[in-house]
């Protein structure tokens, strides 16, 4: 790292101008005991819950258990050099990370510090993790979309700005791939990504960087990092200073889109914090207030009025709404949804994307259950193309589950149930999507009009997908303009309709797959 | 596990109480300070923990050292702490009831740090402008430091006023090193 030493001066000249001198009149305390980053001290006699504690060798803790003669606090990072008897000081100031877009590109740790090495972040603004979501009067039923480039998730769960949409599934059935996919497809669709790692392998942290930085998604994507080897309390932190780092944007009258990768892991390091802060456990040994740590950082994920934004930059954006939309992801242990911390995030969630390992095995990949996965408001924002043509996808699917476990037992079959199952098959090979690869609007119209009218009928299983990609192409250089009128106008005329089944017929005349 | 403070509370709060009520508390103050002395004596310590001690003869000798230091209710204080098995925690009920008592008079202890000695008039001056801040008649301890380089220190209970140079001197290195 480069530093030239103009650079240092000035830091340091502003540094003394904001220097002050007066006597500094504060509250401070004993450390009695410092337990595996829990420290209890004495005294702090006016400390607020939530407050920053400096430490000696600065340090910071955050002051989260006040008891009658004893705070207890979590240390922010290392602790080891915190002995007893040490005195540490009350702050006055709630824990606070920087935000704006100064961080975009950028790769830190829960408390807003670059750990990428490419130097200081120069924010000038920092802001409060803790806030209370916005109340229903500034909020704004959600309704456009947030495209993720999956043709199972666009046509059958679709995601609106400012929903929240629940991503679960048991361990290796690619819940980072659908969120980082949806990630990627966010290029020059006008919204910030921040994708927040907790407890985390490092090494998995920096695979996900590297594959955004080559698909050019670190552009506009922010990642905030509490790996496996931090501390508890930072991984605690992680998902509230990436939603603060987020709610910026959705203030000003922009759309962000956040990952929390995972909370099931956040659970867990707050249950470590609670447990060694000696609060009762209860089911699962979670604290009791397990369910509301999930449920106010879910709330702060919302679409805002024009108002609360004219508000809120006292009149420098009118006209906007800005949104943040939440894909929070939740680990579960084979397959049981009905544990603890599945069931909190289900039921706060405005739906959820189920991935299962034996659809997975299958190669069914993006593994999603299309029965149980639900999004409860997306129907609203779903791009209108896709709503038009994905919505038998659905119904193809649930009707093949049916029939196909009632096939298992006849050995001959009517002709409109063999129509059907083969239908279904196809409808199943189709959803299949390669990872990195998210599909455009046009892409995924021109795969669904397809499908719909029949073309994929005489198409063997085993070259649905080889038949898609051949057909992307053609149509993409050869009826180019059709193509960008349906990518701009998000709509098929009756007109466009008949022009792109002409240039389907077209394709299957003059090429083979 | 409560804190030893957390335990002493009630007790420091009975003693207080019944020595406001019959307005003895001076006579308290000293039977707890007396009491608190001898139970943190070496030899007395070892005592109280002994396993092997019966907790009768523990009272019995307790009572015998104190002799007519305590009085009839300070011998009910000792017998129920005895019985209890809370022999060890009297220092801090004393501490606990000093508290109470210093609360009750509208005292506070400050504790005056500074690098030169100040004068009788400086001190006064200073103990009447933390008595206007606190609101509460200040008891003052006046020591000399002169690792401070310059300025005072004032610790009031949990409060602390820096205005000493180390102190600004260490805000400094903490401000440029942020």
């Amino acid at each position: 790292m480069q530093l030239s030493t103009s650079e240092i001066s000035e830091l340091i000249k502003s540094r003394l101008e904001n220097f002050s001198t007066s006597a500094e009149a504060r509250t401070q305390g004993t450390v009695i005991s410092v337990t595996d980053g829990i420290v209890r001290i004495h005294g702090l006699s006016n400390v607020m819950a939530g407050e920053m504690i400096e430490f000696p060798g600065n340090t910071f803790g955050l002051a989260l258990n006040l008891e009658r003669d004893s705070v207890g606090a979590v240390v922010l990072g290392d602790y080891e050099h915190i002995t007893e008897g040490d005195i540490c000081k009350c702050t006055g100031r709630i824990l606070e990370v920087p935000v704006g877009p100064e961080l975009i590109g950028r790769v830190v740790n829960a408390l807003g510090q670059p750990i990428d090495g490419k130097g200081p972040v120069n924010a000038k603004m920092t802001d409060k993790i803790e806030k209370v979501a916005p109340g229903v009067i500034a909020r704004k039923s959600v309704s456009q979309p947030v495209q993720t480039g999956l043709k199972s998730v666009d046509s059958m769960v679709p995601v609106g700005r400012g929903q929240r949409e629940l991503i679960i599934g048991d361990r290796q059935t690619g819940k980072t791939a659908v969120a980082i996919d949806a990630i990627i497809n966010q290029k020059g669709q006008n919204m910030t990504c921040i994708y927040v790692a907790i407890g985390q392998k490092a090494s998995t942290v920096a695979n996900v960087v590297r594959k955004l930085e080559e698909n050019g998604a670190l552009a506009y994507t922010i990642v905030v990092a509490a790996t496996a080897s931090d501390s508890a309390a930072l991984q605690f932190l992680a998902p509230y200073s990436g939603c603060t780092m987020g709610e910026y944007f959705r203030d000003r009258g922009e759309d962000a889109l956040i990952v929390y990768d995972d909370l099931t892991k956040q659970a867990i390091a707050y249950r470590q914090i609670s447990l060694l802060l000696r609060r009762p456990p209860g089911r699962e040994a979670y604290p009791g207030d397990v369910f509301y740590i999930h449920s106010r950082l879910l709330e702060r994920a919302a679409r805002v009025n024009e108002e609360y934004v004219e508000k809120f930059t006292n009149g420098a954006i009118k006209g906007k709404t800005g949104s943040l939309t939440a894909l929070p992801v939740i680990e579960t242990a084979a397959g049981d949804v009905s544990a603890f911390v599945p069931t909190n995030v289900i039921s706060i969630t405005d739906g959820q994307i189920f991935l299962e390992t034996d659809l997975f095995n299958a190669g069914i990949r993006p593994a999603i259950n299309a029965g149980i996965s639900v999004s409860r408001v997306g129907g609203a924002a779903q791009t209108k193309v896709i709503k038009k043509l994905g919505g038998g996808v659905r119904l193809a699917l649930a009707q093949y589950r049916e029939l196909a476990a009632f096939a298992q037992f006849a050995s001959d079959l009517d002709e409109a149930t063999r129509k059907q199952l083969d239908r279904g098959r196809m409808f199943t090979e189709l959803m299949k999507q390669a990872q990195y690869a998210p599909l455009s609007i046009s892409n995924m119209a021109i795969t669904l009009l397809a499908a719909n009218k029949g073309y994929f009928d005489d198409v063997p299983t085993n070259k649905v997908l080889a038949f898609e990609t051949s057909l992307h192409g053609f149509m993409g250089s050869k009826y180019k303009a059709l193509m960008d009128g349906i990518e701009s106008s998000k709509d098929l005329a009756g007109d466009n309709e008949k022009a792109v089944e002409a240039a389907i017929q077209d394709f299957k005349a003059t090429n083979a797959y | 596990m409560a804190e030893i403070s957390t335990i002493a509370r009630p007790y420091a709060v009975a003693a207080y109480k019944l020595g406001k009520e019959s307005k003895s508390l001076a006579k308290w103050s000293e039977m707890l300070g007396f009491a608190a002395a001898v139970s943190s004596d070496a030899q007395m310590q070892a005592y109280i923990q002994d396993p092997k001690v019966v907790s009768s003869d523990l009272l019995a000798t307790f009572l015998k050292v104190a002799g007519d230091k305590l009085n009839e209710h300070g011998q009910n204080l000792i017998k129920v702490l005895v019985e209890y098995n809370r022999m060890s925690i009297l220092p801090a009920i004393t501490s606990a009831f000093e508290e109470l008592k210093a609360q009750d008079e509208g005292t506070l202890d400050a504790q005056i740090i500074a690098a030169a000695k100040p004068s009788a008039a400086e001190i006064k001056d200073l103990v009447k402008r933390l008595e206007a801040k606190f609101g509460k008649k200040i008891e003052a301890t006046v020591s000399v430091d002169s690792e401070l380089i310059g300025g005072i220190k004032i610790i009031v209970g949990d409060t602390v006023i820096d205005a000493s140079v180390k102190g600004q001197l260490q805000n400094l290195a903490y401000t440029l090193s942020a």
